[in-house]
């Protein structure tokens, strides 16, 4: 009789622990991680490889991309206080700028992956707000800290801010838009990000 | 009588000098001694580089306010701030700490956000940027391309 209760209880424990190993690392740096793998699949893949495949190469990225990050949620806090003023259609316009922009600025950066190695120090979650550390190493053997900050959206986390040895990607674009935009106007500021993300 | 006004004289010259004195201990020492008006925020940054209590608070390189405490928090620098009533902090606002000049003292600036919500006294700032480490950035550089060769 107490023996096969013991049974049963070996059994659940182990039931219990098989369910939460893969629940122990954490969700945010889960979905990071899902995506990184993802872009460092497709940036290695043979079968995409060349020139003339590059532009479906970047299609997958940007797509595994957008899928990770929210860009609302980068708009808006990249043009904080300038946000509120905006109507609807002008904010539409400026989230897909803003998007090309970044585009434009990093996903080259992805193109020139060479064997670069991920590793996952850690994360802090708050509430609905969650913090994953990440460091790069080169294949010259420098560390770069790089910290995603994520807010829960439904079951998803998404990326809001990335910051880069401490230097945080939505405070250096919302200094920059926001001197530009006091010194002319939201027009003049919109009419100079077009050429920009046009010119390329 | 003459005695007296003279004695007088000196006594009121002498309050007059403690006066002067204790305004510019207070002034100069930037202590707060009819309690504060304002109210306390806080940021946890992954290093304070020698931020002190009484640096100051600027946004927009206007200052606002003072770092009140800088205390270790789980191997983190977690910084009081206290601002005036009439400053409201948002939500999404960012506090970075940087360095006047190239060497100069340390302080922190917050850029503000574009949330409806503002942060209560005693909330968090959540998005910090630390003091960048020109030393470590140099060093990154010169070994980084040292061993590529």
């Amino acid at each position: 009789m107490n023996r096969s209760y013991l049974w049963v209880w070996v059994f659940f424990f182990t039931c219990a622990i098989c369910v939460s190993i893969p629940a122990m690392a954490g969700e945010p740096t889960e979905m990071v991680r899902k995506t990184t793998d993802k872009i460092i699949a497709i940036v290695t893949d043979s079968s995409l490889e060349g020139p003339e495949k590059a532009a479906e190469r970047k299609r997958l990225v940007r797509e595994a991309v957008s899928e990770q990050f929210n860009r609302k949620e980068m708009s808006r806090r990249t043009l904080a206080r300038h946000w509120r003023k905006r109507t609807e259609e002008e904010k539409i316009e400026f989230i897909d700028l803003y998007g090309k922009l970044l585009e434009q600025t990093y996903l080259d950066r992805v193109e020139g992956y060479s064997g670069e190695k991920v590793f996952y120090e850690g994360e802090e979650v708050d509430g609905k707000y969650g913090v994953v550390k990440v460091k790069i190493l080169t294949g010259q053997g420098t560390k770069i800290a790089v910290e995603y900050r994520l807010k829960k959206a439904g079951d998803d986390w998404l990326v809001y801010d990335v910051s880069i040895e401490g230097v945080s990607l939505v405070n250096n674009y919302r200094n920059q838009f926001n001197s530009i935009i006091v010194r002319s106007s939201y027009k003049d500021f919109i009419k100079k990000l077009k050429a920009k993300v046009e010119k390329q | 009588m003459r005695k007296f006004d003279l004695e007088l004289a000196v006594g009121i010259f002498m309050i007059a000098g403690m006066v002067c004195l204790a305004y510019l201990t207070i002034k100069l020492g930037q202590l707060e001694v009819l309690g504060d008006k304002g109210y306390e925020i806080q940021a946890v940054f992954s290093s304070s580089g020698g931020l002190k209590t009484g640096s100051s608070v600027v946004i927009a390189g206007v200052e606002v306010g003072r770092v009140k405490k800088v205390v270790l928090d789980d191997y983190q620098a977690r910084v009081t701030m206290s601002l005036p009533l009439e400053v409201k902090i948002q939500e999404d606002a960012i506090a970075s700490i940087k360095t006047k000049g190239l060497i100069g003292e340390k302080y922190v600036e917050i850029s503000p956000g574009g949330l409806d919500e503002n942060l209560e006294p005693g909330g968090v700032i959540r998005d910090t940027q630390p003091p960048i480490d020109i030393e470590q950035l140099i060093s990154k550089y010169i070994f980084g391309t040292v061993s590529d060769k």
